[in-house]
């Protein structure tokens, strides 16, 4: 890598300071002003009274004026722990971490699979142009851009695994299989395929764009002319031009996997990080949200960055600036 | 729904899964599963994250670590009678254990138990428990009974004194709802609130917790050297299945051994009594479902219009049509069941001729459009409860349907539990409520936080008699009901407590809360308890019949 | 992000005329316009078509099976509640707030994109900062976070989701208006001593409107889409009132046994979102092939 990728980088990481303070106090914000909180939750509990509460919003110190909150957690936020759950009195990084690697399985295979058949399916539809193959797949996609994800899912279930019963209608292990892969797949099957489908149509989408734009250009023509085969065409040429814009796009989707995940991990019992952040969200765990949102947050700006530098990598016209 | 285990395939499979790892897996090292006569799976859809008996916040999932690993000094039975558990035997007076004038508690420990890391239980665990509570710093989520505390002493290392600012007779309770935590691991914490203890406890209880699996199960080992003798089942694990009809329906494939806390869906109970290997029972929650009047409003001033409104309302049929029937009929904040439930209320309602002409004589006449009015204020209020739970919005929908056929007009104004359950709540913001609340120091009739008139935070700032409820009369019984050591006499009181409250209804009672319970045939000893809310408070009893 | 050339966003008869002709042409686009027709029609005379009042409980009738039980086409749910007629209501909320997220979305995407754009330098900075800011939450996250905190009704709701989705216009409209202020009819009108506030809403709002009509129609798919999302993660608008969201909700409960209550409203929105998307499409091939906004 030249030097001046990695200026390039060091500036991009520089210039995404500001922006991730901006996130954590829009955050903050949001949750601290908005009406009710985390000590709602005790109120259901009948034993206790008034007097509790205040004497528990001191112990969890939101008795404090909100820009002394946001400092501690900013503190808590640097020196590693990410702060303490509420609930569970556990650093906030822990309780993250250990429901990353769940999530990253779901999503990475859907993402893999969503790129391999979409990308396949966006060349032959930029190939064969207004052909049946390519009215059918456009069509398909809009379609599939168009379920409600939740409401997909539910169908699987409802064919898949109750009315069949081929497959697990929830869970990543059954008990006593952790770490089986044979076990894993059967449980990945189902939210794989309603994550792709989404995933999928984006892909073949912008694949089949990005192509036609390949093969309409000059040097295309001009390869065409000279008598290569349009398969060398195709693989050489076309595949190595038309990736770029997918590359970006790489880089963009990968932050709104995380939402993607919450969804499905709602509806299939993931034991992931969309769940999380949803039972986070019922207690009012500030401090497991604000946590999900920086983590997040990170991704976005990586994945922006990984974007850029990838096309530029690849397509000697752009210049980092 | 999902496939069935299959105990060969996976023994088979364990190899294969061992060398070919080529995928993350979640957690930590899980021990091998034990055989199907040697464990028991109770699945809940909620997951327990906090682990310590003295911090959790509610009722239900976390009940269930608390009651494998920790004891309190004295449990409830099914009968609703307290059985030793740390301590040696029952306080009372006849034994002399508790002073005459109901003052002093001798509290006497048993002195063979020991913690899960070997080192001995003995007073100082207890009263450290005690400082624990009233730490101001430590998010203990209720006092209740403990701020009455005097004086506490450790009279030898076996017994504890402790002196009451006034006689309490709840106070029994108050104990058998606290869990005792260790002193000797504890002490030495800065901060008990983020300890790594609230992850990985010792405490004395039946079972050890070996593994935990983030968002899919956990794992007990029994503990051999339990003092109630050492479990019959080998292994404990507790599953989680955050979709309640998912967990049901591995129930019925045997996937999990048994389905606590929320149990079986309403709609699926009269096909849960029927499945073979099974057995189907509903348990009484502690619970009753209110509707809640804000006395405090122009509306429910006047306690004729909160009995016409509540006589208006059908409470069986809502039970029924939402509940499919599984919640009991009750006319008080008792369940019928409870031994001080007084028997002679009767249910006049749903009656809403009656009720009309109730409403009438008090001044709310019909207006132009329909609604009732009396001097410029219209009978129109709003309805709230936590947002998305559709039996509570269709018992709503019933309750709305029902008032407007007498010229009320009720808006539902649900919203996330965060909002409803906070000011708007304990600052009696609210016009009405629909709310599910049990008793207010364990099982105990007394009902001061609730209706006592010193009890209203939005006045005195301490309580929690949202309502903003007011009877000079019930306020003398409540304090006199909570001196009485006369069971009948006591009995008495709260009768007539009832009887008052159900004329003046600040809250209409609607059902006491069960939930269906489904376990395998042969699973034994479990005891269905009404008195406490955690499904495995006998789990050092279960076996494998 | 919008490669569109200038002489084509000016509208002139002609080019009007081509569009038209375009996007008559383009067959889905037809059959997405007659269905959102379709569609509000149907929300618009909910009160006329439906058969019943959807708030109508009556227990004796509840999950009857549709297509043949008399008087209930399609059926009755969990409380004996008409599913048609609580479709036709339904759909009158999800368009509604479909329509008023993407009226919020369009009004302030388009606002602080005239902003950035027109007055640049140091507004256009900070305007853009915050852009990349919000830009940085997962539209989900931030929906929920908000909804977990306000109390639903189908106004606060449409403002959740409008407000939490108007990034993207705004960053279409900064680059167009950046492009057009140079032009010499806006250098003219400045000329002629006409405000900064006329010059952007009357002269280079009108010449941006393709490109943001195109969106605005792709935000109603997305809102319609959104709320279901909300609905079905129990903070969305609040029964008895239906919405395909929580209609959808509701019928989780039963949908191993009444999968029926599921399907319809799930269809719906399928219905509804793919008329939009198809509408939004056919916009956009017709007013240049090279316009890349995503539905």
């Amino acid at each position: 890598m030249s030097g001046d990728v990695i200026g390039y980088i060091l500036r991009r990481i520089l210039h995404s300071i500001p922006l991730v303070i901006g996130v954590s106090i829009i955050g903050f914000g949001i949750m601290h002003l908005a009406p009710g909180g985390p000590l709602a939750v005790y109120t259901l509990n009948p034993t206790i009274t008034v007097t509790d509460i205040e004497r528990l919003r001191v112990a969890l110190g939101l008795d404090q004026p909100i820009h002394l909150q946001y400092l501690s957690w900013a503190k808590a936020m640097l020196t590693g722990s990410w702060g303490v759950t509420f609930f569970g009195g556990r650093p906030v990084l822990e309780v993250i971490l250990e429901r990353v690697p769940a999530t990253m399985t779901l999503m990475g295979s859907s993402l893999a699979l969503a790129i391999v058949i979409g990308t396949l399916i966006g060349i032959l539809g930029a190939v064969k142009r207004n052909s049946i193959f390519d009215y059918l797949a456009t069509t398909g996609a809009m379609l599939a851009l168009s379920f409600p994800t939740f409401w997909f899912g539910l169908m699987a279930i409802y064919v898949f695994a109750i009315q069949l019963g081929w497959l697990p209608s929830g869970g990543m292990y059954e008990l006593g299989e952790e770490g089986n892969p044979w076990d894993l797949l059967r449980h990945l099957i189902l939210p794989v395929m309603v994550l792709t489908l989404v995933l999928l149509a984006t892909w073949s989408r912008y694949s089949r764009s990005s192509f036609l734009d390949v093969i309409q250009q000059d040097y295309i023509r001009t390869a065409r002319s000279k008598g290569l085969g349009e398969r060398q065409i195709l693989f050489r040429h076309a595949l190595r031009n038309a990736v770029i814009p997918l590359v970006a796009l790489l880089g963009v989707q990968l932050p709104t996997l995380f939402s993607g995940a919450l969804v499905a991990e709602t509806i299939f019992s993931w034991p992931g990080m969309g769940r999380l952040f949803v039972d986070a969200l019922n207690m009012k765990e500030y401090p497991i949200l604000m946590g999900m949102i920086m983590f997040t947050a990170f991704f976005v700006i990586v994945g922006n960055l990984i974007a850029d530098v990838a096309i530029a990598a690849i397509d000697p016209r752009v210049k980092l600036a | 729904m999902a496939i069935k285990f299959s105990p060969t395939r996976r023994s088979v499979l364990k190899g294969a899964a061992a060398s070919s790892l080529i995928v993350p897996v979640t957690g930590i090292y899980s021990p091998a599963l034990a055989q199907k006569r040697d464990r028991i799976i109770l699945g809940t859809t909620q997951e327990p994250v906090q682990f310590n008996p003295l911090l959790y916040v509610n009722a239900g999932a976390e009940n269930i670590p608390e009651a494998c690993l920790f004891d309190a000094l004295w449990d409830v039975n099914e009968k609703g009678e307290f059985i030793p558990n740390l301590a040696a035997r029952i306080p009372t007076m006849e034994n002399g254990d508790i002073s005459a004038d109901g003052k002093v508690w001798r509290i006497n420990l048993k002195r063979d138990v020991k913690w899960s890391d070997g080192q001995p239980f003995t007073a100082k665990d207890v009263e450290f428990t005690y400082q624990t509570i009233v730490n101001p710093k430590v998010a203990v989520r209720s006092r209740s009974g403990f701020d009455l505390i005097k004086n506490f002493k450790v009279a030898d290392p076996h017994t504890v004194e402790i002196e009451l600012e006034r006689p309490f007779v709840p106070f029994m309770w108050a104990w058998q709802n606290m869990h005792i935590v260790p002193h000797h691991l504890l002490s030495k914490e800065e901060n008990i609130n983020t300890s790594g203890f609230n992850a990985q406890p010792v405490g004395t209880g039946a079972y050890l917790l070996k593994t935990r699996t983030a968002g899919s199960h956990m794992v007990y080992e029994a503990n051999p050297n339990y003092h109630r003798g050492a479990p019959k089942i080998r292994q404990f694990i507790h599953k989680f299945v955050p979709d309640q009809l998912v967990a049901y329906g591995q129930a019925r494939t045997g996937e999990i051994d048994y389905i606590g806390v929320s149990g079986v869906p309403f709609d699926r109970w009269a096909e849960a009594a029927k499945l073979p290997d099974r057995h189907f029972f509903p348990l009484g929650q502690p619970w009753v479902q209110f509707v809640y009047f804000n006395c405090g409003k122009p509306q429910f001033k006047d306690p004729k219009v909160r009995k016409a409104l509540y006589l208006a309302l059908e409470m069986q049929k809502a039970i029924d049509d939402v509940f499919f029937g599984a919640y009991k009929r009750t006319l008080s904040y008792l369940h019928t069941t409870h031994w001080a439930y007084n028997h002679d209320l009767k249910d006049s309602g749903p009656n809403p001729q009656l009720a009309a002409k109730m409403l009438d004589e008090a001044g709310w006449k019909v207006g132009a459009d329909g609604v009732r009015e009396k001097d410029g204020v219209k009978m129109k209020f709003s309805m709230s409860t936590t947002a998305g739970f559709p039996a509570r919005q269709a018992t709503q929908a019933i309750f709305q349907q029902n008032w407007k056929a007498i010229g009320v007009e009720m808006e539902i104004k649900n919203m996330p539990a965060s909002v409803v359950w906070g000011e708007y709540t304990t600052k009696s913001q609210f016009d009405t409520l629909l709310v599910s609340w049990e008793p207010t120091v364990g099982m105990d009739p007394d009902y001061t936080a609730r209706a006592h008139s010193k009890m209203i935070p939005a006045k005195t700032g301490s309580g929690s008699n949202y309502t903003q409820y007011e009877n000079a009369e019930v306020d003398r019984l409540l304090e006199e009901g909570v001196r009485q050591t006369n069971v009948d006499e006591r009995k008495k009181t709260y009768a007539r407590i009832q009887e008052i409250l159900l004329e003046e209804v600040p809250f209409g009672p609607q059902g006491g809360v069960y939930q269906g319970q489904m376990t395998h045939k042969s699973l034994q000893g479990i005891k269905p308890n009404q008195y406490v809310v955690d499904a495995a408070w006998n789990v050092h009893e279960w076996s494998w019949g | 992000m919008v490669d569109i050339s200038v002489s084509d966003a000016v509208p002139t008869r002609s080019y009007t005329q081509t569009i038209a002709r375009r996007f008559l042409s383009h067959r889905l686009a037809v059959v997405g316009a007659v269905m959102v027709v379709f569609l509000c029609a149907s929300a618009l005379f909910a009160q006329l078509v439906s058969p019943h009042d959807p708030m109508r409980i009556d227990t004796s009738q509840r999950f009857l099976p549709p297509f043949v039980s008399w008087g209930h086409l399609l059926g009755t749910d969990d409380l004996g509640r008409d599913t048609l007629s609580r479709l036709l209501y339904g759909g009158q909320v999800s368009l509604a707030v479909g329509i008023v997220a993407m009226l919020t979305t369009m009004v302030t995407g388009t606002l602080v994109g005239l902003a950035a754009g027109y007055y640049g330098g140091i507004i256009d900075n900070l305007l853009m900062r915050l852009v990349d800011t919000l830009l940085c939450f997962p539209q989900v996250f931030l929906l929920l976070v908000i909804a977990a905190f306000v109390p639903p009704t189908i106004l606060s709701i449409s403002l959740i989701i409008g407000l939490t989705s108007w990034m993207e216009v705004s960053r279409i409209v900064r680059a167009q208006v950046s492009s057009l202020k140079e032009m010499d009819f806006i250098q003219a009108s400045r000329g002629f001593g006409a405000s900064n506030w006329r010059i952007m809403l009357v002269e280079l709002l009108p010449n941006i409107m393709a490109p943001v009509l195109v969106a605005a129609t792709l935000k109603v798919a997305t809102a319609v889409l959104m709320e279901s999302y909300i609905s079905f993660l129990g903070y969305g608008v609040q029964p008895p009132m239906a919405s395909w969201g929580n209609m959808l909700t509701n019928a989780q409960g039963y949908f191993d046994t009444v999968p029926f209550l599921a399907i319809l409203p799930g269809v719906l929105i399928t219905f509804t979102v793919m008329s939009f998307n198809f509408l939004g499409d056919g916009l956009r091939d017709a007013i240049d092939a090279r316009l890349k906004i995503d539905p």
